[in-house]
């Protein structure tokens, strides 16, 4: 909210400078966050007049529980309290001529749920036309737009004491009746924007005998709206409940001064005031004639109320230590009436309908002594720090994948439909109901994408050889219909992983979908997670030939493989991207938590090659398993040192070079032991996968 | 072989040794000449296997000459060994010579990434203050985000927290405070709890604003919490992140799920409180919210208020690397341009 200065010196003095004024009423809560000066030139520019007044304007932000904020008078008041001095407002007494109100107006609350106070006053025979100078360069400053001097009168006793007030041309009321009432259904009305507006049932309307005239607290209707014409106006000034004035105006999609302040509650007992103190303005500037009374529909007046405060109960809480009358003065200067028994009876004004308990006149003792009085302690700890084992385990991961050398990224949660799309799992994604916008209105159900995504922007930038890695939450409906949104862990590989490796073969040093098995191996293994099995992969996102996903103990921990040729076009990746995604609960139940020693050998190993030809499309694994089956107990180590298929193997064949090593930790091996055992071996391999035995005697 | 004659030779031999282990360029050479001379079969040797021819008396003189020769040829070979040893070591490591400033190889080495560095930073400390880390969801109830948290129906407090919803009871959490009834209604007190994590907002994406943040959030309920203790906490955090000379500055501000409630900030990490464009001239960065917890919080999680008392403050940890590192963009953390990433 914006105010001059000089409108709230009206109200309270002050000997402080400006700035300084600023600082207090910040450190009290209400932020100044901005101070702007308005030169007579500037206002005259914005439509303001020479002659008015100008000068510095406070842009004050304020809470949303302090609606009593909202206006000059409020901040004079709290600026009075800080500087513990007076705060001067003086009553308008709007004396008026019969015939009074009372005959020109009946007003019926038929909502007094919704509706707490209305009150209606007559002002006939003004002329419209221009405000002042003061009053509209009051009004720029303030943010607003001169109209005409009625509609600027509304505006300006709203800003003054936080009232909202409304005009109508009262003779284009019908009925001379007003009825607060809810809106019948599917009644429609124009607001003065000039819109046409679909009322529902729950929305508070201002009507005469025939229709709705205003959207209660939200907007005058265009039928009554005071125009040129007007001759007698009817002021309201009303008081209605602060949740139906935000449901109507959500629901509307119309904020407005008025809905802003009513929404933020507005003081009950200044209904009147500010309506009378609007009449006499509109006697003075428009010449009106103002008319007897005021009509005040007021069904259950609203009293103060009185909360009881413990001194020793504030000063435990704060951790400081000050006398009850010290207390009691504090809150005086807020306005409030205290009577010094233990506990103290605290009688708040009706201004601060924020203050319900004891516990918010704490807060206001603590916030007007100030925040730094209060003394800096630190609380025994009734126990060791301790971090949760997610977390540990999350550490452990990230510690393992840095070690691997791959950079941690984090991308966003809120994914584009398009990273979403081509996971394979679209129906099990989770949508927001109400994004920014309709491209960023899902939730990632992998981390793949936002990796692929990295890295095409990198490679936008120069940056062609990348290993990236993330762990972070992936969302899902399960089958349970409920929402998973468990971490997982993926990485991605592109290019060379070598910095300055200038001497060593191009070829060599390229991520391929060995390395990433590699990462992804040595990932598990230090997670002693032994018991593995790669099979082929059926991934949208990978090549259907170059993938695989890995399970441990019949349980799925994940996929592997090359980015399939669309996907990495999609993302304008020149590349071959390389990625893997490993479910973080299935890491995570599977890891080992005990590790036990084993005794290291102390007898010499026994080394034999066998070099093995097998058909092309017989996995390694199938191979390897066959040798650690058939090796025996002394079987320590099969290593593969080369696969290669061509000349002079027959087409369709290829050979495997291994090398294996023997040992037992009890004795030496003697050479009749070992050669029994490859014996076995390759009559295993012959027999079951129809291996040749190369170089075999 | 008359006595002159044999010297002669002798004389002649070590000449012509002498002046080939002069000649010899490598260590090989000189093996040869070793053996030409001084071996079994060697010249000199054979020389004094002609002692025999000689007569009895001068044997011994002979005999010593021959030594002294070959003792003489020995210091030549060794002096020789020794000089070629030298030159050829030399030419070996001349050979062998590399560029020592021609490039490294090594893989790339990654990096964590600054925000979960930094939140590991935050966990360090509150650790060392005796808080326990908690996990928390990020699509949280509706009950939990707001209601549990003293937001009145229909509050304009809310719309600061312009939520992003997922069904009518589910949203993306837009506070880690999030997490504070989820223990209280199933622990007791004393409780010193901290969460971590990525909170959103519908907020527009500029260099400041996302719709994606993180928030570190700590509360502590015991029986004589003060706002004291508050204090004293989060001035020990900050001194720890943010360098010893670190002040912390309380503002009162609403929440309403504490009361008193405070916005809390600390001297400029630039400026040191001088006042500079990072703060905007004030001196001051704002760090987060904070306040003793609200009763109606503990009450609707059946803790009695008269026995218990509570702090909790939230704390935006984006802002933290911003300040730290001068980041001036806050969309550098989620794009991930690896230019950036090496740097902090």
């Amino acid at each position: 909210m914006k105010l001059s200065v000089e409108w709230l010196k009206e109200f309270v003095g002050f000997d402080c400078s400006i700035d300084e004024l600023a600082k207090s009423l910040t450190m009290a809560g209400l932020e100044v966050e901005d101070i702007v000066t308005y030169s007579p030139d500037e206002l005259a520019r914005l439509g303001g007049g020479r002659e008015g007044p100008s000068g510095p304007v406070f842009d004050v932000k304020v809470t949303p529980n302090r609606g009593d904020w909202l206006s000059v008078i409020g901040v004079a008041r709290e600026a009075a309290a800080i500087l513990a001095t007076k705060l001067t407002v003086s009553e308008a007494t709007a004396e008026g001529a019969p015939p009074p109100t009372s005959s020109a107006i009946e007003v019926t609350i038929v909502a007094p749920d919704l509706c707490r106070r209305y009150a209606a006053g007559l002002v006939r025979n003004v002329t419209i036309k221009e405000s002042p100078d003061w009053l509209r360069n009051r009004l720029i400053m303030a943010g607003m737009r001169p109209i005409n001097n009625i509609v600027d009168i509304t505006n300006y006793v709203m800003i003054e004491y936080g009232q909202p007030l409304h005009a109508f041309d009262y003779h284009l009321l019908r009925g001379a009746e007003i009825i607060v009432r809810r809106a019948a259904p599917e009644e429609v009305m124009a607001t003065i924007d000039g819109q046409q507006r679909e009322l529902s049932s729950d929305m508070l309307m201002i009507a005469d005998r025939d229709r709705a005239v205003a959207v209660a607290g939200v907007m005058g209707g265009a039928d009554t709206e005071v125009a040129e014409t007007t001759r007698d106006v009817l002021i309201e000034s009303a008081n209605f409940d602060p949740v139906s004035i935000r449901r109507t105006s959500k629901t509307l999609g119309l904020t407005t001064e008025s809905s802003y302040r009513f929404e933020r509650a507005v003081d009950p007992s200044i209904t009147v005031a500010a309506l009378k103190r609007a009449a006499e303005l509109m006697r003075d500037l428009a010449d009106g004639e103002i008319a007897e009374g005021v009509v005040d529909a007021y069904p259950a007046e609203i009293q103060p109320l009185t909360i009881e405060l413990r001194p020793e109960r504030a000063n435990k809480l704060l951790g400081w230590n000050i006398e009850p009358c010290e207390m009691a003065q504090l809150l005086q200067l807020l306005g409030m009436s205290v009577r010094l028994n233990n506990p103290l009876q605290v009688t708040v004004p009706t201004f601060r309908s924020d203050i319900t308990e004891e516990i918010d006149l704490i807060e206001e003792i603590a916030r007007l002594h100030g925040f730094d009085k209060i003394e800096t302690t630190l609380p025994e700890s009734p126990s060791q720090g301790r971090e949760c084992e997610v977390n540990l385990f999350e550490d452990r991961l990230r510690q393992l994948l840095l070690r691997c050398g791959a950079q941690e990224v984090m991308t966003h949660s809120i994914v584009d439909s398009s990273l979403v799309e081509r996971t394979g799992l679209a129906e099990r994604v989770v949508h927001i109901r109400n994004p920014l916008r309709e491209d960023l209105s899902r939730l990632r159900v992998m981390l793949i994408p936002g990796l692929l995504e990295t890295l095409s922007r990198n490679a936008a930038f120069g940056a062609k050889d990348l290993a990236i890695f993330e762990i972070g939450r992936v969302y899902h409906y399960g089958r349970d219909g409920l929402i998973a949104q468990n971490r997982s862990v993926a990485g991605a590989l592109i290019g060379s992983q070598w910095a300055g490796a200038w001497n060593l073969d191009r070829s060599a040093l390229e991520a391929d979908f060995y390395l990433c098995k590699g990462v992804v191996d040595a990932l598990l293994d230090s997670l002693e997670i032994r018991e593995r099995e790669y099979t082929a992969a059926q991934s949208p996102l990978l090549h259907p030939t170059r993938s695989a996903v890995v399970r441990s103990g019949g349980a799925e921990i994940g996929i592997l493989g090359e980015v399939e040729a669309s996907v990495r076009e999609s993302f304008d990746l020149r590349g071959r991207p390389y990625v893997f995604e490993l479910d973080f609960e299935t890491l995570r139940f599977q890891a080992g938590r005990r590790r036990v020693y084993r005794p290291v050998a102390r007898y010499p190993a026994i080394y034999r090659d066998l070099s093995v030809v097998v058909d092309e499309d017989r996995p390694y694994a199938e191979v390897r398993n066959a040798i650690s089956e058939a090796g025996g107990e002394w079987i320590e180590r099969v290593e593969l040192r080369e696969v290669y298929t061509g000349r002079p193997l027959s087409p369709g064949q290829k050979s495997l070079l291994l090398s294996l090593a023997f040992r037992s930790v009890e004795r030496t091996l003697t050479d009749q032991i070992v050669n029994d055992q490859m014996a076995r071996i390759k009559d295993r391999l012959t027999a079951e996968l129809s291996a040749a035995i190369r170089g075999a005697e | 072989m008359s006595e002159t004659g044999v010297r002669d030779s002798l004389d002649e031999l070590k000449t012509a040794a002498k002046s080939s282990i002069a000649e010899a360029s490598s260590l090989s050479e000189l093996a040869d000449i070793e053996t030409t001379y001084l071996g079994r079969k060697g010249q000199l040797t054979q020389l004094l296997r002609g002692v025999g021819e000689l007569p009895p008396e001068e044997r011994p003189t002979f005999g010593r000459l021959v030594n002294e020769a070959r003792a003489g040829l020995e210091q030549a070979l060794a002096d020789r060994r020794a000089a070629l040893a030298e030159t050829e070591g030399a030419q070996r490591l001349r050979a062998e010579a590399l560029d020592v400033t021609l490039p490294g190889r090594f893989y790339t080495v990654g990096r964590q990434h600054p925000l979960s560095a930094t939140m590991d930073r935050i966990k360090r400390i509150f650790l060392g203050l005796g808080y326990e880390i908690v996990d928390s969801p990020e699509i949280e109830r509706y009950h939990y985000n707001f209601e549990s948290l003293n937001y009145p129906e229909e509050h304009p407090a809310m719309d600061e927290q312009m939520s992003f919803y997922v069904t009518d009871d589910l949203l993306l959490r837009t506070q880690t405070t999030a997490v504070q009834a989820r223990i209280m209604e199933s622990r007791q007190p004393p409780l010193r709890i901290c969460t971590m994590g990525r909170c959103y907002r519908s907020d527009e994406v500029d260099a400041t604003h996302s719709h994606t943040f993180h928030q570190v959030d700590c509360f502590a309920v015991d029986e004589d919490i003060t706002f004291a203790d508050l204090k004293g906490t989060l001035y020990n955090f900050a001194r720890e992140m943010f360098g010893p000379d670190t002040q912390v500055r309380f503002r009162p501000d609403y929440f309403p799920f504490v009361e008193p409630g405070a916005e809390v900030a600390i001297t400029c990490v630039i400026c040191g409180g001088e006042g500079c464009g990072v703060c905007k001239s004030t001196g001051w960065l704002e760090l987060g919210g904070a306040g003793m917890i609200h009763p109606n919080v503990f009450r609707q999680v059946g803790i009695d208020p008269e026995q218990y008392s509570g702090f909790a403050f939230g704390l935006g940890i984006d802002r933290m690397p911003m300040m730290m590192y001068r980041i001036d963009d806050l969309r550098l953390f989620l794009e991930n341009d690896i230019r950036f990433l090496r740097q902090v």
